[in-house]
């Protein structure tokens, strides 16, 4: 598992969010167990403004397997100062036959051995059909060149 | 119209709801879904009486559980 102090910000975010999905998608282990893998057992995590503890994570995990929703993750940009981590990243997902473009503002803190233990993120549904989408993709397909 | 109350655990985002929402809208009878996730709730309106086991089952192709009725 990466940790923060050793890994360039932006992979130690794609190898966290890209692991703890794989992770629930290919092992039958116990939920309980992955998500400690991930989350300190205090976590509290606040996404779009509901309170997430171990309970909440373990239940979300069903969901995932019994849905077998995958996810690429971009992540735009992370700066990370001591023990925590801002950062900027699209989820693109695709679940029960559809996909789905998440944008995520995200700041945690995470343990010396890589696990979450407080977060905060607000998160933001793309429309994917919407021109502003298509331009702002556009947009910043030609900053980068 | 009929509104039913009904406990479901694993919901936790936007997401979720609306994986719930699906399912329970298409047994017969159901007008509306409306999720409250702050509370693991599902409120059901609907034209009939629905069977617990109908909105068991939809709730559990959805991925979630269903932790009760509210009387
Ligand atoms: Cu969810």
């Amino acid at each position: 598992m990466s940790t923060l102090d050793t890994t360039d910000p932006t992979k130690f975010m794609v190898d966290y969010l890209t692991s703890f999905n794989e992770e629930i998608l290919r092992s039958d282990e116990d939920a309980g167990q992955i998500v400690d893998h991930y989350y300190a057992n205090d976590i509290s995590l606040m996404a779009d403004g509901q309170r997430m503890g171990r309970d909440d994570l373990i239940a979300h995990v069903r969901p995932i397997r019994k849905n077998r929703a995958t996810s690429r993750v971009e992540v735009h940009e992370a700066v990370v100062d001591g023990d925590r981590i801002a950062a900027r990243y699209t989820l693109y997902v695709s679940v029960r036959g559809r996909d789905l473009v998440i944008e995520v503002h995200f700041f945690g803190r995470f343990t010396p051995d890589g696990r979450m233990f407080e977060g905060h993120m607000l998160t933001r549904n793309v429309d994917t059909d919407a021109d502003e989408f298509a331009s702002g993709q556009a947009a910043n397909e030609s900053e980068a060149s | 119209m009929i509104e039913h109350r009904y406990g479901v655990a694993g919901m936790t985002c936007g997401h979720c709801a609306s994986f719930v929402t699906e399912e329970i809208e298409r047994i017969e009878g159901v007008t509306a879904v409306n999720v409250d996730l702050t509370n693991d709730k599902v409120i059901v309106t609907s034209d009939r009486e629905l069977a617990l086991a109908d909105v068991r089952a939809a709730v559990d192709e959805a991925g979630y559980e269903l932790t009760g009725q509210e009387h």
